[in-house]
């Protein structure tokens, strides 16, 4: 039996959201936000992304990190070839803080293919994370980072 | 633990055989499964789902996040026995993506203990689809209340 939505937009949070279905339009949604210095990416923390002592589950975040850190990689392969697409070869994240309900998690994007982030609910540092991502080409190539 | 609210999950489906269904307590597990266990001869547990459109990206693969979401509820469930049944939480997780899986495929996770000390435990996890390891994991827990 299947019997779920995908979550819609987030009147509250700026910008628009990076998926609307499979995974990250599943555990979103996850809003992108063009800003001055730079593009944000925030998700609102909702009772369905909880662990069972009310703090965010450390699936969540780290669910958070690598879609926030694939869509970064994914622009930048884009930007390379329009064929060519990004793929996760590893992925590391260090947990900082427990994230609680209502916090609105944001990243700011840095670097290019290895990717960093810092993933914060207001000042309050949650988790780091960083992610090796490959360029797959249409010719079979894989994780050549020319 | 055993007394604590267990949540359902959005999609039903069959356990595949010699699984049962997790009672899950984490609302976050719940939203993405339903996940199956099983114990093998030897003591040690296998975990497993399927994976549904729920769970793919846009190239119709298996989201590494679900995977980390499988790894943090598994590993963390190995760290919880280990400590005969004591709370932990994630410190670190470092994951080597090595394949993927589509709509359909079931994907297990085996675990291991690698060294147990008062205060943090180190769990490793590989996550297979048939024959095939798609991830293979390496965590750091931190046992609550242990100094």
């Amino acid at each position: 039996m299947t019997d779920f939505t995908y979550p819609p937009k987030d009147p509250e949070l700026a910008g628009e959201p990076i998926h609307a279905t499979g995974y990250g339009g599943f555990m979103g949604p996850i809003h992108r936000q063009q800003r001055p210095d730079g593009v944000r990416f925030a998700v609102r923390i909702a009772p369905h992304h909880l662990n069972g002592i009310d703090r965010m589950h450390g699936g969540m975040t780290m669910s958070l990190a690598s879609l926030v850190m694939g869509e970064v990689a994914r622009a930048e392969a884009a930007s390379r070839s329009p064929a060519a697409r990004a793929k996760t070869l590893s992925f590391n994240c260090d947990f900082v803080s427990a994230g609680e309900l209502g916090d609105v998690v944001t990243r700011a994007t840095r670097s290019v293919l290895f990717l960093s982030g810092t993933f914060k609910a207001g000042p309050r540092i949650l988790m780091t994370a960083s992610g090796i991502y490959g360029i797959e080409t249409l010719t079979g190539e894989e994780g050549g980072v020319s | 633990m055993s007394g604590r609210k267990t949540y359902p999950s959005p999609v039903s489906r069959e356990a595949p055989e010699g699984f049962t269904q997790a009672e899950l307590r984490d609302p976050f597990e719940a939203h993405v499964g339903p996940l199956f266990e099983r114990e093998t001869d030897d003591g040690s547990r296998v975990a497993a789902f399927y994976v549904d459109e729920r769970h793919l990206n846009e190239h119709g693969e298996l989201h590494e996040g679900m995977l980390m979401t499988f790894a943090d509820a598994y590993l963390g469930s190995a760290a919880h026995r280990v400590t005969e049944g004591k709370s932990c939480v994630t410190l670190s997780l470092q994951a080597s993506v090595t394949g993927t899986a589509r709509a359909g495929d079931l994907v297990t996770c085996r675990t291991w203990v690698d060294r147990k000390t008062r205060a943090i435990v180190f769990i490793s996890g590989s996550f297979t689809v048939g024959e095939e390891t798609v991830m293979t994991a390496t965590s750091l827990w931190k046992v609550l209340g242990e100094r």
